[in-house]
């Protein structure tokens, strides 16, 4: 026994980095929303790159330690309290058996990570703790938690606490620029719509969830209604009949019709998870060979 | 075979701008070939009515690289003979789970049992699978049974339930939301995790609904 989960309700579920080889028979990737925290996580907690943890979305929730563990808590700014003592996030932390552990308010972002050193024991499913609630899969009973249970951890060895330099902590900031990569069905939009899209400032809608993110703003047309159902990846941008770009996340589904004006750059859908409703979005055209280069250095540079 | 960028680390490949029995043969095997040379770094294949949408891992291919490997090992002229697979789908048609049947029965000027028959009669080719784990989407019904989507989406469809969008047929494999009418109900597990495929169906199979009785559906295992 090492964590236990004493109020409700909450919002949160177990995660890792996905659930890979599994669209060809419609089941979705899934795995964390903002891979940067989730990947500072392990690394604080020296867990492997893909140990699972739980990503908070309400923030909210409060544990009561049952053993001696390491914990570690990145992704949104929030108060973080150990027996009512507020603490810094983005760093490591030894908590005793019987210790109170909250996570409050969220000033700022959206997802907070919490992870424990040597990861939770829970039987994957199809090679992956991750938890997809319209698929019934992964997590714990396929669910989100719940008062009253409890989460064992793995086995851990000597370990010292440390913190991540500030100047690698994120901002989350009120106006986010997404780079896109044109894809897809691109030549379908007339010219004047792609300068449009670029140009235009666009607002995180409410309809904002693991599956993917509305925006509102200055509608784009397509010149076709539809398009004979295919393969979607992450961060790909749909133009829905209104014209309002959805940008298709995690938990989305691995086929669909709708014509995709192009895709945003993984990592800065990792940023865009972090955003509020209200938060405004500007897109930017990026080369295929330039994104692959950055997205190549950001992995490297987290190993 | 036309490339072209998805995401930043994706492609999809079109083989022809509609639903048709040839494009689907293409599909059927540039996707088998596919499986079959174990590419190591493609990390989704997911085959549809008329592409292959594929990920891949950045760190061993680039965009241009990739297509390069693809146009050399993807051979669409070979005579590879498949061997037919038939799916058969025991279903249970009664008003009682084909929620449907009575409405399609009105609109169509058919009876239940010509709608049953109908649907039946027919072999149905796996074109795409997705939506859910297991939901397959089968073509092409019979115009005479074809079905506008409802224009209420129900918040609850019972799994099992086998249904009908359009000239499209499907089985849902587990309770969702969704807006098929409802013809039937299968007692046969569409996501099983004790296959190996997971699936009964994957993409180029064919499928024969079989009417069974009340009896024969609870006896499989089937929940009214």
């Amino acid at each position: 026994m090492s964590l236990e989960i004493i109020n409700s309700p909450i919002f949160a579920t177990i995660q890792d980095k996905g659930r890979f080889g599994f669209n060809s028979i419609g089941v979705t990737n899934s795995g964390v929303m903002d891979e940067y925290a989730y990947l500072i996580a392990n690394k604080l907690l020296e867990n492997s790159e893909d140990e699972n943890i739980i990503e908070i979305a309400f923030s909210n929730v409060e544990f009561k330690a049952l053993k001696d563990i390491k914990v570690a808590l990145t992704g949104a700014k929030c108060e973080f309290f150990i027996n009512n003592t507020l603490y810094p996030t983005w760093q490591t932390y030894s908590v005793k058996a019987g210790d109170i552990i909250k996570v409050g308010k969220i000033e700022e972002g959206a997802r907070v990570y919490f992870g424990v050193k040597g990861g939770f024991d829970i039987k994957k499913e199809f090679g992956s703790n991750s938890t997809t609630l319209k698929e019934k899969l992964g997590g714990i009973n396929a669910d989100r938690l719940q008062k009253g249970q409890i989460l064992e951890s793995k086995k851990i060895n000597e370990f010292y606490n440390i913190r991540l330099k500030e100047k690698f902590v994120p901002k989350y900031e009120d106006t986010l620029e997404l780079r896109v990569i044109l894809s897809y069905q691109d030549e379908f939009f007339y010219k004047e719509e792609i300068a449009k899209f670029f140009s235009s400032i666009y607002t995180v809608s409410n309809e904002f969830n693991r599956m993917g993110c509305k925006l509102q703003g200055e509608p784009v047309s397509c010149s076709i209604d539809g398009i004979i159902s295919e393969g979607i990846g992450f961060g790909s941008i749909q133009i829905p009949s209104d014209g309002q770009p959805i940008i298709l996340l995690k938990d989305r589904q691995t086929i669909g019709g709708y014509p995709k004006i192009g895709s945003v750059l993984s990592i800065d859908c990792f940023k865009l998870a972090q955003a509020k409703p209200k938060t405004k979005i500007k897109f930017k055209p990026i080369e295929i060979k330039k994104a692959q280069d950055i997205v190549k250095k950001f992995y490297s540079s987290l190993r | 075979m036309q490339f072209k960028v998805a995401s930043v680390d994706s492609l999809i490949i079109y083989f022809g701008d509609e639903i048709a029995q040839d494009v689907a043969l293409k599909v059927k095997k540039a996707y088998q070939g596919l499986k079959s040379l174990k590419l190591e770094g493609l990390i989704e294949i997911i085959p549809s009515y008329t592409s292959i949408f594929i990920s891949y891992d950045i760190f061993k291919y680039d965009y241009e690289s990739l297509v390069k490997l693809l146009k050399q090992e993807i051979n669409l002229d070979s005579k590879i003979e498949f061997e037919e697979k038939i799916v058969t789908i025991d279903t249970y048609y009664d008003p009682e789970v084909g929620l449907d049947l009575k409405d399609m029965a009105f609109k169509t000027n058919l009876s239940i049992d010509d709608i049953i028959g109908i649907h039946s009669n027919k072999l149905y080719d796996v074109y795409a699978i997705g939506f859910l784990p297991g939901f397959a989407y089968l073509a092409s019904v019979d115009e005479a049974i074809a079905m506008p989507r409802l224009s209420t989406p129900r918040k609850q469809i019972p799994k099992g339930s086998v249904s009908i969008a359009d000239t499209q047929t499907a089985v849902y494999p587990q309770a969702s939301p969704g807006g098929w009418n409802i013809l039937g109900r299968t007692a046969l597990e569409l996501f099983d995790r004790s296959l190996d495929t997971l699936s009964p169906l994957s993409v180029g199979d064919k499928v024969k609904f079989n009417p069974i009785t009340k009896k024969e559906f609870l006896a499989q295992g089937g929940v009214l």
